[in-house]
């Protein structure tokens, strides 16, 4: 057999006779052999010189009519008018891997004539396109998108993802303002501090803490903003939170230093202004980043249906905007499509795809009188089916809202910081208005009874309880990423830490997703090629688990005939005038051999000519970690609970070869999430892990939601955490390293609370030196920093 | 040392670093650092030929703009 050849546009390999031949290249389908052509043609070839050594994906050739994106509905809902009067839509390119793709997409669309702007975000893939209406359609954009080998699909820039990015944006400006005063605040304080030891003029000290106050102004009253927002919104709901704390806090320790400054009398203390509010930003900005939004992972459901459909109406096509069909209208769906709406076949049959609802990758067929859902793709049927339920009541927009309720509804348990900053927050206030009050009555007066009281305030100020917190998870995060667990939500380390209960799903989960073979039995010697080119028309997984079992090098494609996919059931084909089979039990016996399924696995047989030949067994193998994760995880206290829409043999097969003795199976998606609330109801903290479709629903309203990295694109949206490393014992370990945080935590808040003990007395009695002070706050905060390392031990990289 | 000078180059220092920190933030406000994986691709694109699509990308919208002006409503 000959070399493999690289195809020139994917450069992917192949055997010489399997590819195209065109003069001096080579393809190995028509969708490369066209985007390369196209590419040449528009003078775009320096792509390849940039893409050299990587490899592409194919371009993909089923694609819904590119003139559903002309309707006016469509227009409506994406498409905005900019100023100058132009239109601007905002897509999501698919199949976008490196820099260059982003380089031939934008250079692909400028050179088109209408089109005005692009800008395509290296980032997550979405572009902003600017065109003249009256030049080029969108249709005609996508499709240029769609020719050189992306395809393209609109999102609505909804207002959250808009508000997400300018809440970071104003963090940004706030941070830089904050950290510009620090840095140059610490070189003053450099020589304020040297003078403090070895004398320094009156002039001079009293020039630095005039800086000192010009450097302060901005980080108090811009960057410090949200403090005195928070502070507000706090007291109109009568609450003290922390907020109240720094905002009071550093206000007050401002006017006392400006008061110091003019006076000339003291230690002036804006570098502590400056200092609290720069560490306190920067660890609310640092879970202000973390934040998931809700909108992205809504972006890719919606997209998942079409926007318009085609209606007959008083024997007319007309073509509608979804919301505007009635029940009982009928709907002309092509091979293809998305069904857009639930409904009931009343004309036509063939497969369709429902694996985006249930997770089965199983196609199946439908005929007159099956009801359609919708979500599916009709793979090869051209149908006509009555609505049955509008729209809104579709099944496909139910779980959508069901996923909006559950997401935003999303149980929080409260945080131990802020439920304990809300009470020492209320304490220090009253104390220090209890000190002033005491000291006036005592001294009568009234200069220094404030002075003392604004030093408590300061004192306490809550550098270390501020930071006791966001520094330990920080340490967390960074140690748990390190190890391929993905914490979106720094909270989600504590919450995660009082989980009682895990519900795992089994597909993909626990298992490897894929069946395995685990026994194989030959009845007879044949030519592996055969099963191998029958084997490759089946999109099945199981027909991909064997014909990656025989994958040798030397087999050939034989060319097949009349090949029928048998839904359910196997496969079938005409190798020159004899018949090929592959499948189960009741395909052989329709064929007229006799055997009989007795195994609790899955089953292929094949067949040549009416003879049985060859026997696969294959069983969904958990994954080789789960034994001793699930173990790992129990001994933690944790109760496991499996979560499956399997039917009970294999769910039990699975659960008892891995250790889990408590199961529930055939739960339907809903049921899954059902199954959950309940246990909320008994107050339990539930932790879900789950890889598919099928789950976010049950991921969305459990209270932390691990998804494997290599499961569903929505189902990582959905979830808190993601395992990258797509094995149980990270999920071991993600258990382990929060609950570690979560006891640093807990010493951080209890360390800051002794040292508050200590001083706080002290500078209420009035004993509280401004040089006592200074340091103290900072070994606090040192203590608390030092601290949180330690959760780094044992965890060596 | 007269404690002016001191007062001077502290007054100085501060304004040319404000100066620095206005541009970073005009920067951040234009998008500038939206996209980071593109500040660092930017240099992988970085030749002749993109230079000249910046032209023609700006000469694209003025005729469109252009054109949309003298169109009769």
């Amino acid at each position: 057999m000959s070399d493999k050849i690289a195809c020139s546009h994917c450069h992917l390999e192949f055997h010489e006779d399997v590819m195209i031949k065109d003069g001096e290249h080579y393809f190995c389908c028509n969708g490369c052999q066209g985007v390369f052509h196209l590419l040449m043609d528009e003078g775009l070839d320096a792509f390849y010189d940039k893409t050299k050594g990587v490899t592409l994906a194919p371009p993909t050739q089923q694609y819904e009519d590119s003139a559903n994106f002309n309707a006016p509905a469509f227009y409506d809902k994406f498409v905005k008018t900019t100023k100058e009067g132009f239109y601007e839509v905002a897509l999501v390119i698919e199949g976008i891997h490196c820099a260059a793709c982003v380089w031939l997409n934008e250079k692909a669309l400028i050179n088109m004539d209408g089109v005005i702007a692009t800008n395509i975000n290296y980032t997550n893939n979405k572009a902003k396109i600017v065109w003249d209406d009256d030049m080029v359609k969108l249709s005609q954009i996508i499709d240029m998108i769609r020719a050189i080998g992306y395809d393209a699909y609109p999102y609505d820039v909804s207002l959250q993802e808009a508000k997400a990015n300018k809440e970071r944006k104003d963090y940004y400006l706030r941070i830089a303002v904050a950290i510009f005063a620090t840095m140059n605040m610490m070189t003053i304080m450099v020589a304020q501090y040297a003078g403090y030891f070895s004398g320094i003029s009156a002039d001079i000290k009293h020039i630095l803490n005039i800086g000192e106050w010009v450097l302060a102004t901005p980080v108090l009253f811009y960057s410090g903003w949200p403090f005195f927002k928070g502070m507000y919104y706090g007291m109109k709901t009568k609450s003290v939170n922390m907020d109240t704390l720094v905002a009071t806090g550093s206000l007050l320790t401002y006017i006392y230093s400006i008061y110091i400054t003019l006076t000339r009398s003291g230690e002036a203390y804006f570098d502590s202004v400056t200092m609290i509010i720069t560490f306190v930003l920067v660890g609310k900005f640092l879970e202000a980043l973390s934040k998931k939004s809700i909108a992205d992972t809504l972006d890719i459901m919606s997209k998942t249906l079409p926007s318009d459909v085609k209606v007959v109406r008083d024997n007319k096509i007309i073509t509608l905007h979804v919301n505007d069909v009635l029940v009982g209208d009928i709907v002309l769906v092509n091979a293809g499509q998305r069904i857009a709406l639930d409904g009931e076949i009343i004309e036509g049959n063939g497969t369709f795809d429902e694996s985006s609802l249930t997770g089965e990758s199983e196609p199946i067929h439908k005929t007159v009188g099956d009801s359609v859902i919708s979500a599916t793709v009709s793979i090869d049927a051209d149908v006509k089916y009555r609505v049955t339920k509008d729209y809104a009541h579709s099944t496909m927009n139910n779980i959508v809202s069901l996923l909006e309720n559950a997401m935003n509804s999303k149980p929080k348990i409260q945080q131990l910081a802020n439920r304990l900053s809300e009470y020492f927050s209320t304490i220090i206030l009253l104390l220090a208005a209890f000190t002033f009050i005491g000291w006036y009555a005592f001294s009568a007066n009234f200069e220094h009874s404030f002075i003392i009281a604004i030093a408590v305030i300061v004192i306490a100020c809550p550098c270390a309880l501020a930071l006791a917190t966001p520094v330990a998870t920080l340490v967390g995060l960074s140690i748990a990423s390190k190890r391929g667990i993905l914490f979106k939500e720094a909270a989600q380390l504590e919450t995660m830490a009082k989980a009682d209960v895990l519900a795992l799903d089994k597909t993909g989960t626990i298992t490897q997703g894929t069946p395995q073979i685990v026994h194989e039995e030959k009845f007879a010697e044949f030519d592996d090629s055969l099963l191998y080119s029958l084997l490759l028309n089946s999109k099945h997984p199981i027909a991909k688990a064997i014909s990656t079992h025989i994958y040798k090098d030397d087999l050939v494609c034989f060319q097949l005939d009349n090949l029928k996919n048998i839904a359910s059931q196997g496969i079938t084909a005409m190798y020159k005038t004899k018949m090929l089979v592959g499948g189960n039990a009741k395909l052989m016996q329709t064929i007229g051999i006799d055997v009989t399924s007795s195994s609790e696995n899955s089953e292929f047989y094949f067949a040549y000519d009416g003879k049985l030949f060859a026997k696969f067994e294959l069983f969904d193998m958990p994954r080789e970690d789960a034994v001793s994760a699930i173990a790992k995880i129990k001994k933690m206290g944790i109760e496991i609970i499996m979560l499956t829409g399997d039917h009970e043999r294999s769910a039990k097969k699975v659960a008892s070869l891995v250790g889990i003795d408590k199961y529930k199976f055939e739960l339907t998606p809903q049921e899954k999430s059902q199954y959950i609330e309940r246990l909320h109801n008994e107050k339990k903290v539930v932790v879900m892990a789950g890889d598919g479709v099928n789950d976010i629903l049950a991921l969305a309203s459990s209270d932390i939601a691990i998804a494997m990295g290599n499961g569903s694109d929505i189902a990582i949206e959905v979830s808190d955490v993601v395992l990258l490393n797509d094995n149980l014992i990270s999920l071991h370990e993600s258990f382990k390293i929060s609950k570690r945080t979560f006891a640093m935590i807990k010493q951080n808040l209890g360390l800051s609370l002794v040292y508050n003990t200590i001083t706080i007395p002290l500078a209420m009695a009035g004993f509280i030196i401004p040089l006592i002070a200074a340091l103290s706050m900072s070994l606090s905060s040192l203590l608390v920093v030092g601290n949180s390392l330690r959760i780094k031990f044992g965890y060596k990289d | 040392m007269d404690s002016w000078v001191i007062g001077m180059m502290l007054g100085v220092s501060i304004f040319l670093g404000s100066i620095a920190l206005v541009a970073m933030m005009w920067a951040i406000k234009k998008g500038q650092f939206d996209d980071k994986e593109k500040f660092l691709n930017a240099a992988l694109f970085d030749d002749e030929s993109e230079l000249n699509d910046a032209i023609k990308k700006e000469k694209k919208r003025e005729d469109a703009l252009k054109k949309k002006d003298y169109r009769p409503e």
